[in-house]
C-alpha cells in the first residue's frame, strides 16, 4: 500500500538485494527468527488463528446459551444465501463502500488542488480538513446525529429558509444510508486532502512550466503532467478508504443502530456482531464472518492487480 | 531513539502493573462485581449511594461496580461479557432469558423470595432467577393538559376510537398528537405497538407469546395483524411523525417536555422525569385505551438483579442482591429517581413523590384491585417473552410500518421469519 | 503566470467553513452553558464558560482520568511495540525476495481489510486461552497483531529506498545484523516511523469495540468507550458530552501537530526529497 508512494524515483529504489553468496541455513533461520518471527507470530495468534476458529464455528450451530453445539456442515452457508437480512447487509456494505471510496477521493483531490499554495492561510485550512481524521468515530457520530436531527440545526435552518418538510436525514429509510455514508466521507476527506497535497508537492514545477510553454491549458496540464504523477497518492487513498469503508461499524452503531427499520443501514460488520452477540447465534454469525473474509480476499486480489498494473513493486 | 523506546516501554509496563478499577467497601472480605447502567435518572452517584447502603450493613462484602456502555444494551453487554469469560457476579435489570436456560444464573429458592409480592414472576423453565423487584406499567399515555384543553378535549380517551378522534382534533389544531422516538434506543418506536398487542391480543390470550414459542400461533395470525394494523392506521392518518424514528430516547422525552406534542405513550419510569424536569404545562396520564373500553393494563414485574450461578463468592453475591433489592432506602431512591413501583410486600412509596408518579401509581393500584393487569408485550424477560434478539426486530418492524417501508402483513411476516431464525 | 489572486483564498475559506460546521458545533458547545445547548446548539458560546470542562475533570468517579490513563497506556505501549516489530518484519520482507516471503506479504495485506469485529469472538477465545483476557497486555498484543501489517507496509516500502550497499558495508565492518538495522537503517526510516506512529496512534486511541470487549468492564474504560458510556448519563447534559469529546480529542490532535511535518514526508517518502 504505502509502498509505491514511498518507493519512488530515486535510483536506490529499484535495487532488490544483490544476490550474495547464500548464507548458511542456520544464519538465515536466525535472521527470520530475530527479525520476522515476532511480528508474524503475533499476527498469526490474533488474526490468522481467530479466522481459523471462526471457520470452525461456522460449521456448527454453536450458541453459548443453547449447548451443546452440533456439527452442521455447510448448512449455515446455505441458510445465509437465502437470508434476506444478510442480502440487505451485503447491499448496504456495497453501496457504502462505493460511496466512501469514490467521494472523498474526488472531493479530496479538488480540495487539495485548491489548497496547493504556500502561506499560513493554507496551512491553517489544511489543519481544519485534517482534524476529523483524528477524531474518534464515536465523537463524529454523536455530533452528526445532533446536526441531522429533525429538530437539529440543519433542518431548523432549512425551515427558516422556507422548506416546509425538510428531509428526515436519518429517519427516512431511503436516505439514512446516504447520510451515514456522507458522515464517513466527511471524516475521511481530510486524509485524502493531505495525501494528495503531498503528491502535488512532488510534481516538479519545471515540468508544469515546460508544458505551459508548449501551449498546454490548465486542464491539459493537469491531465498530462499532474494526474499521472498523482497515481501513487490515488492508490494509497483508495486502499485506505477501502479498508475503512469495509469495516464501518462504529458509525452505524452510534448513529442509527442499523435502522431505521429492519436493516436500512446495517453493514455486514454490524450484522455479524448483532447476530453473534444479541441473538446468540455464534455459528451463524461466524458463517457471515467467513463469507465476509472471502469477499475481502477477493477484493484484496483485485486491488493488488490494480497496484501491479501501476507497476508497483510489492 | 532506540534507547528511549526501550526506556519508554519499560516505564509503561511498570505503570500498567497498577490496575485502575474502583471498588467500594472495606479492605478485606468477599469481593463481588456488580453490573449497573447509567441513565439521566440513574447517575453514578445514585449507584454509589445504593451500593454503600448495602455494604455499610454488610461490612464483609466489597463491591466492584461495573457499568454497561449503554443503558439499553445492557443485556447484550452481559452476553458479551459471558462469552468473553467476564460474566459479572450480580447484574441489575439484565434479562434472565437465555442466561438462565444455559445454567448461568442462580435459581432462587421460594423461601428466599418470601418478601416479594409476585415471587412467581418471570419463570424460566419453572425456576426463578431474577428478583421480582418492581413492576412497571408499559405504556400508560402521558398527555399535555394544556394542549388537550386547547383542542377542546375534556376527558382523556378510554377507547381506541376516542383516542383516534382526539388525535384528529389535536391534528386539526396543528398539534402533533403523539411523541415517538427510536434511533439507537429502538424502544420508543414500539411503545404504541406494545400497548396495542398487550391490550388487544393479551386481553384474550394472556399467554400468547408462550403459545408463539410452542408454535401454536404466529405473528401473521389475524389477531396480531389487526392490533399491529392500528399502528399503521395512525401512521396513515399522519398522526405519527415519521422523522422521529431516528430520535433517541433522551431527545424524545425532551420533545414531549418542550410541549412539542400532546401525547407520550411511555413506560411509567417517565414519571420520575416528568416530576423532576422543567416543563411549563401540567402532565396527566391515562391507561392505554382499549378497543372495547375494557379495563386492561399492561405491566410487567421483574427488573431486579440476577446472580451469576458460578460467582466466586456466591453467598456474598446473594446477600448483596437481596440486601440491595429489599433495602427501604434503596426502594425509596428508586421510586424517586426512576419512577419504579416496588413489588415488595408492605412497601409504601414515600409521601413526597411527585404528582405524575402518584397519578400513575393510582392507575396501577386500580388495575391490581380490578385484576386487569396483563403482561406488557416486548418487555417480558423470561420464558413468557420474545426469543433472544427479537426485541430489536419488534422495534424495527414498528419503524418499518411507521415509515411505510413495509405493510403490516409484510412486517408480521418479517417477524415470523426472524423468529424462525432466532429459535 | 500572474492572475487575479483573490478567488482562490476566498473559495478555499468558503469550502473550509462549510466543512468545519460540525467542528464549530463541538467547539461552541464545549464553552456554552448546558441549558443553552439544547435550545440553540448553533449559537456562539456567549457568555463562554468553563463549567462543562470543569464538570468532566472533577467527576467523582474520575471517569475522565481513568479513561485517559488507560488510553495513554494502551496506545503508547501498542505503538511502541508495533514500531519495533513492524520495522524489523518490514525490513526482513523487503530484503528477502523469495517466493514464500511474497506470499507472506500477501497474507499480511489481506489482514488489513478484515474488520476486527467479525473475528472478535474467536479473538476473545485466544485471549482467554492465554490468560490475557481483560488485561492491558492482552489488548496491546491484539492491537499489535492486528495492525502489524500496516506498519510492515509503510516500513517495507521505505526500506526499499535505503541503498542495500549501506548495510553490506556495515556488515563487512563486522557489525551484527541487529546492529546494522538499529544503528544504520532505522535512523533513516524516521519519516516512516512518524507515519506509523501517527496512523496507528490515532486508530488505536479512537478504537471503540475492541477495548470495550477485550478490556472488559473491570479495567475501567478507554477514552472512546468512556464517552460512549457517559452519553447514557449525560443525555440531558450535552455540555458534559461535548466537553468530554473535546478533551478526548486534544491529546491526539497535539500528537498529530507535533509530528505533522515528518508524517507528510513519511507518506510521500522518496517522492519529495525527504
Amino acid at each position: 500500500m504505502a509502498t509505491d508512494l514511498i518507493a519512488v524515483p530515486s535510483t536506490a529504489q529499484r535495487r532488490v538485494p544483490a544476490r550474495r553468496r547464500r548464507e548458511p541455513i542456520s544464519g538465515r533461520l536466525w535472521h527470520f527468527t530475530s527479525f520476522g518471527a515476532p511480528g508474524v507470530l503475533v499476527y498469526a495468534c490474533f488474526v490468522l488463528a481467530p479466522i481459523a476458529i471462526s471457520f470452525g464455528y461456522s460449521l456448527t450451530n454453536y450458541n453459548p446459551f443453547n449447548p451443546p453445539a452440533r456439527f452442521v456442515g455447510f448448512d449455515n452457508y446455505v441458510l445465509l444465501f437465502a437470508d434476506e437480512q444478510f442480502r440487505t447487509a451485503l447491499g448496504v456494505t456495497t453501496i457504502l463502500t462505493l460511496i466512501v471510496v469514490l467521494v472523498p477521493n474526488v472531493l479530496g483531490l479538488g480540495v487539495a488542488l485548491l489548497l496547493d499554495r504556500k502561506g499560513w492561510l493554507y496551512t491553517a485550512l489544511r489543519g481544519v480538513f485534517f482534524t476529523p481524521v483524528v477524531l474518534s468515530s464515536v465523537v463524529v457520530s454523536i455530533v452528526w446525529s445532533r446536526l441531522l436531527d429533525d429538530q437539529g440545526p440543519l433542518n431548523s435552518a432549512l425551515r427558516a429558509l422556507g422548506v416546509e418538510h425538510p428531509p428526515g436525514w436519518l429517519s427516512d429509510p431511503d436516505l439514512a444510508l446516504y447520510s451515514v455514508a456522507s458522515i464517513v466521507c466527511w471524516q475521511l476527506l481530510g486524509f485524502c486532502v493531505v495525501v494528495y497535497l503531498a503528491g502535488l508537492q512532488g510534481v516538479p514545477a519545471e515540468l508544469l512550466e515546460a508544458a505551459e510553454i508548449d501551449g498546454a491549458g490548465p486542464v491539459r496540464r493537469f491531465r498530462a503532467v499532474t494526474w499521472p504523477l498523482l497515481a501513487p497518492s490515488l492508490t494509497i487513498n483508495t486502499v485506505v478508504l477501502l479498508i475503512s469503508a469495509f469495516k464501518t461499524y462504529d458509525h452505524v452503531k452510534v448513529i442509527t443502530n442499523g435502522g431505521p427499520g429492519s436493516g436500512a443501514t446495517a453493514t455486514i460488520a454490524f450484522d455479524v456482531l448483532r447476530t453473534g452477540f444479541d441473538a446468540n447465534h455464534v455459528g451463524y454469525a461466524s458463517a457471515m464472518a467467513v463469507l465476509m473474509l472471502v469477499i475481502v480476499a477477493a477484493l484484496t486480489t483485485v486491488v493488488l492487480r490494480f497496484l501491479r498494473r501501476r507497476e508497483v513493486d510489492l | 531513539m532506540r534507547r528511549s523506546l526501550a526506556l519508554g516501554a519499560a516505564l509503561l509496563l511498570a505503570v500498567s502493573a497498577c490496575s485502575v478499577g474502583t471498588s467500594t467497601g472495606s479492605g478485606d472480605g468477599a469481593e463481588i462485581s456488580f453490573l449497573t447502567f447509567e441513565t439521566p435518572n440513574l447517575t453514578p452517584a445514585y449507584w454509589d449511594a445504593a451500593i454503600k447502603r448495602v455494604t455499610d450493613r454488610n461490612p464483609g462484602i466489597r463491591v466492584r461496580k461495573l457499568v454497561s456502555p449503554t443503558a439499553d444494551g445492557r443485556t447484550s453487554y452481559a452476553k458479551q461479557l459471558l462469552q468473553s469469560g467476564q460474566f459479572p457476579d450480580v447484574m441489575i435489570a439484565v434479562d434472565s432469558a437465555g442466561f438462565a436456560e444455559a445454567g448461568n444464573l442462580y435459581a432462587w429458592k421460594p423461601e428466599e423470595l418470601g418478601d416479594f409480592q409476585f415471587p412467581e414472576a418471570n419463570p424460566v423453565r419453572g425456576a426463578y432467577h431474577q428478583l421480582p423487584a418492581n413492576t412497571q406499567t408499559i405504556p400508560p399515555v402521558y398527555y399535555n393538559k394544556k394542549l388537550f384543553a386547547e383542542a377542546g378535549i375534556t376527558a382523556p380517551p378510554t377507547t381506541w376510537d376516542e383516542l383516534v378522534a382526539d388525535a384528529g382534533k389535536l391534528k386539526e389544531k396543528g398539534v402533533a398528537p403523539f411523541t415517538i422516538g427510536g434511533g439507537k434506543d429502538g424502544f420508543p418506536s414500539s411503545m404504541i405497538l406494545s400497548g396495542l398487542v398487550s391490550t388487544e391480543v393479551y386481553a384474550t390470550a394472556p399467554d400468547w407469546l408462550t403459545q408463539r414459542r410452542a408454535g401454536k400461533v404466529r405473528f401473521t395470525d389475524p389477531v396480531f395483524q389487526q392490533a399491529f394494523g392500528r399502528l399503521a392506521e395512525l401512521a396513515a392518518r399522519d398522526y405519527l411523525d415519521k422523522t422521529s424514528v431516528s430520535r433517541d430516547y433522551a431527545a424524545t422525552e425532551q420533545a414531549f417536555l418542550d410541549g412539542k406534542s400532546a401525547m407520550y405513550p411511555m413506560g411509567n419510569w417517565f414519571a420520575a422525569n416528568a416530576d423532576a424536569r422543567k416543563h411549563d404545562f401540567e402532565i396527566g396520564v391515562f391507561d392505554f385505551p382499549t378497543v372495547d373500553g375494557k379495563h386492561v393494563v399492561p405491566a410487567y414485574t421483574g427488573g431486579g438483579v440476577i446472580v451469576n450461578a458460578k460467582a466466586a463468592n456466591l453467598e456474598a453475591a446473594k446477600k448483596f442482591a437481596l440486601g440491595f433489592q429489599l433495602d427501604k432506602g434503596q426502594l425509596d431512591a428508586s421510586v424517586k429517581a426512576d419512577g419504579l413501583f416496588p413489588a415488595v410486600k408492605g412497601y409504601q412509596p414515600p409521601a413526597d413523590v411527585g404528582p405524575t408518579f402518584k397519578a400513575g401509581y393510582e392507575l396501577y393500584r386500580r388495575a391490581v384491585r380490578e385484576n386487569a393487569v396483563v403482561h406488557a408485550f416486548r418487555w417480558e424477560t423470561a420464558d413468557d417473552g420474545l426469543l433472544p434478539g427479537m426485541k430489536d426486530k419488534v422495534d424495527q418492524a414498528a419503524q418499518d410500518v411507521i415509515t411505510g417501508r413495509r405493510s403490516v402483513a409484510d412486517a408480521c411476516a418479517f417477524l415470523d421469519a426472524e423468529w424462525a431464525k432466532a429459535g | 503566470m500572474k492572475r487575479a489572486s483573490w478567488p482562490r483564498p476566498v473559495l478555499a475559506v468558503l469550502v473550509a467553513a462549510v466543512f468545519a460546521v460540525p467542528l464549530y458545533l463541538v467547539l461552541a458547545n464545549v464553552f456554552k452553558r448546558g441549558d443553552l445547548i439544547a435550545r440553540s446548539p448553533a449559537s456562539p458560546p456567549l457568555p463562554p464558560t468553563l463549567a462543562n470542562i470543569h464538570a468532566v475533570l472533577t467527576r467523582p468517579d474520575g471517569l475522565f482520568w481513568v479513561s485517559l490513563t488507560n488510553s495513554l497506556l494502551v496506545t503508547l505501549l501498542s505503538i511502541l511495540v508495533l514500531t519495533v516489530l513492524s520495522a524489523m518484519l518490514g525490513h526482513y520482507l523487503a530484503r528477502s525476495a523469495k517466493r514464500w516471503t511474497k506470499v507472506l506479504t500477501l497474507v499480511l495485506l489481506a489482514g488489513l481489510m478484515i474488520p476486527p469485529q467479525v473475528i472478535l469472538i474467536p479473538i476473545t477465545d485466544v485471549l482467554r486461552a492465554t490468560g490475557l483476557m481483560a488485561t492491558v497486555p492482552g489488548l496491546v498484543l491484539f492491537n499489535v497483531g492486528y495492525y502489524v501489517p500496516f506498519g510492515v507496509f509503510v516500513f517495507g516500502g521505505f526500506v526499499r529506498g535505503v541503498p542495500v550497499e549501506l548495510e553490506e558495508a556495515a556488515r563487512l565492518d563486522g557489525a551484527s545484523r541487529a546492529q546494522v538495522f538499529w544503528r544504520v537503517v532505522f535512523p533513516l526510516l524516521r519519516p516512516a516511523t512518524a507515519s506509523v506512529l501517527i496512523f496507528l496512534g490515532v486508530w488505536i486511541w479512537n478504537d471503540f469495540i475492541d477495548p470495550l470487549i477485550i478490556l472488559g468492564p473491570g479495567q475501567g474504560t478507554t477514552i472512546t468507550t468512556g464517552i460512549y458510556r457517559s452519553i447514557g448519563q449525560y443525555q440531558a447534559d450535552l455540555g458534559s458530552v461535548f466537553a468530554l469529546m473535546f478533551l478526548a480529542t486534544l491529546p491526539v490532535l497535539i500528537f498529530y501537530l507535533a509530528l505533522q511535518k515528518q508524517f507528510v514526508k513519511g507518506l510521500t517518502g522518496g517522492a519529495t526529497k525527504g
